[in-house]
């Protein structure tokens, strides 16, 4: 049937409540059946009443819608279905004008089992892997001593314990900004959400811990969340990964920039050690001074060994040995000057003796003379001279100057 | 003595040319005389630059022990 086709709603022609609920009641019922995914949050059961009513939110996000259903509809999709159970349910949409609500209409729940949530959960890593949300070279480094660290656990939990004790024991002036939220069931992961989301935009804030003690499969389901682990992927602020045990790897220790294998871990990944850090401080500053004075004694033991070197350390060696050889060179000059003296004095003699033999004085003694014309001439005959020539008689003691007064013929 | 303008490994290397030569000998007496004095000097202003070396090093030391 169709409906009655109405003017437009004027303010001077508004609609009634009845047509407006009406209206609306059939464009809710244009979505027609859906199959839905959420988690119970609440089932109220009445004793007697053959609907049942539940409460079902949205795993990732804070919304809730009420279900309404039939008992056997539960009991046959999904017996003994508890608080925090994960749902898929065939319903329609319905507004009940009466009180003016919305609910869905499920005639078909189904409990999703932990297999089938677990193949959810591989279906979505190759996913988020495949967007490159895993990808290595996209995780920044925090910072070796970060200044501020905000940390995301349950309210005075162990993990929270633990990551604050052993921080403050290795390096007693860090600083926290602790956010606590549900760290399990169907609100954590919004809230975690919005706590990265707050402390992702405190400046003060250098790296982010999201930390969380072990617990069941169930328990760190919601670690494996994908609006959770985007949440993290887009956040400025490193985000170090410290939930269950060693052996728990939700699908957050992958987007993560750090992963550590426990909360305690993360608190030594993320603060270095006072002590430690002061020890190697000091031991780098004696290995310092340990080069430099090894290399100032290493130059001053060579500068000594090249001062000791006899050129420099006894100059006087260079001036002696000249002086040494300048003397031997003269005794050297001496001794050939004797020699040639000697040598010339025994010439001397020699020719002395020579000349003596040949010299006419031996004969000059015996009282001969030597008779010379003016000119030098030594006269032998008597044609050498004329009459009236100067002559020169040398006698053994002396000379005479004498004139030709006859030359025979 | 002017600041020695000659960096340590400088005034070393030189300084140890000097020895070569002056070992090798054959040089003048007014040469060797010249070479050793230069050699001196050379020594002299290694020694400044270790000892002002060292005086920075206990300088800092001590300026951090205060400290």
């Amino acid at each position: 049937m169709t409906q009655p086709e109405t003017p437009k709603s004027t303010p001077e022609e508004p609609w009634p409540v009845r047509v407006v609920s009406q209206k609306i009641g059939s464009w809710v019922s244009k979505l027609g059946w859906v199959w839905v995914d959420g988690q119970v949050a609440q089932i109220s059961r009445r004793p007697g009443a053959s609907t049942v009513f539940l409460t079902l939110r949205d795993p990732s996000a804070d919304l809730s819608l009420t279900v309404t259903t039939n008992r056997d509809v539960l009991d046959i999709g999904a017996p003994e279905l508890n608080e925090g159970a994960r749902v898929v349910l065939h319903a329609k949409p319905e507004f009940y004008a009466a009180r003016g609500t919305l609910s869905l209409r499920a005639d078909e729940i189904r409990q999703v089992g932990l297999g089938e949530l677990l193949a959810r959960l591989e279906k979505l890593k190759k996913l988020l892997a495949a967007e490159g949300l895993f990808a290595r070279e996209r995780k920044r480094r925090p910072p070796f001593l970060p200044s501020r660290i905000g940390l995301i656990t349950g309210r005075s939990s162990a993990a929270e314990r633990d990551v604050l004790t052993n921080a403050r024991r290795r390096w007693p002036a860090v600083e926290f900004r602790v956010v606590n939220v549900a760290v399990q069931g169907p609100t954590a992961v919004p809230q975690m959400i919005d706590a990265l989301k707050v402390l992702d935009g405190d400046e003060t804030i250098d790296v982010i811990i999201i930390a969380r003690g072990g617990g069941s499969v169930e328990d760190l389901l919601p670690f494996s969340d994908e609006a959770l682990c985007r949440a993290v992927f887009d956040c400025r602020t490193p985000v170090v990964s410290a939930i269950g045990h060693e052996t728990d790897i939700p699908l957050l220790d992958y987007v993560a920039d750090v992963r550590a294998s426990t909360p305690t871990d993360a608190a030594k990944r993320i603060v270095p050690d006072l002590a430690e850090e002061t020890r190697l401080i000091g031991l780098a500053r004696q290995r310092l001074g340990r080069a430099v004075t090894g290399l100032l004694d290493r130059e001053q033991h060579r500068l000594d060994a090249v001062r000791s070197r006899p050129v420099l350390a006894r100059p006087h060696v260079m001036i002696e040995q000249r002086a040494t050889e300048v003397g031997a060179l003269r005794d050297r000059a001496a001794r050939s000057l004797d020699h040639k003296l000697a040598a010339a004095a025994g010439d001397l003699r020699h020719t002395l003796a020579r000349l003596r033999a040949l010299s006419p004085a031996a004969t000059l003694e015996r009282g001969y003379a030597i008779v010379q014309r003016a000119d030098g001439q030594v006269v032998r005959a008597p044609s050498d001279v004329a009459k009236g020539d100067e002559l020169r008689v040398r006698l053994a003691e002396g000379d005479l100057s004498a004139a030709v007064t006859d030359s025979p013929g | 003595m002017s600041e020695p303008q000659l960096s340590y490994e400088q005034a070393r290397a030189e300084l140890a040319s000097v020895v070569e030569r002056l070992e090798a000998g054959g040089g003048t007496l007014e040469d060797s005389l010249a070479l050793w004095e230069r050699g001196e000097q050379l020594a002299d202003i290694c020694q400044r630059w270790l000892d002002g070396a060292r005086a920075r090093l206990e300088a800092a030391r001590a300026a951090r022990e205060e400290s």
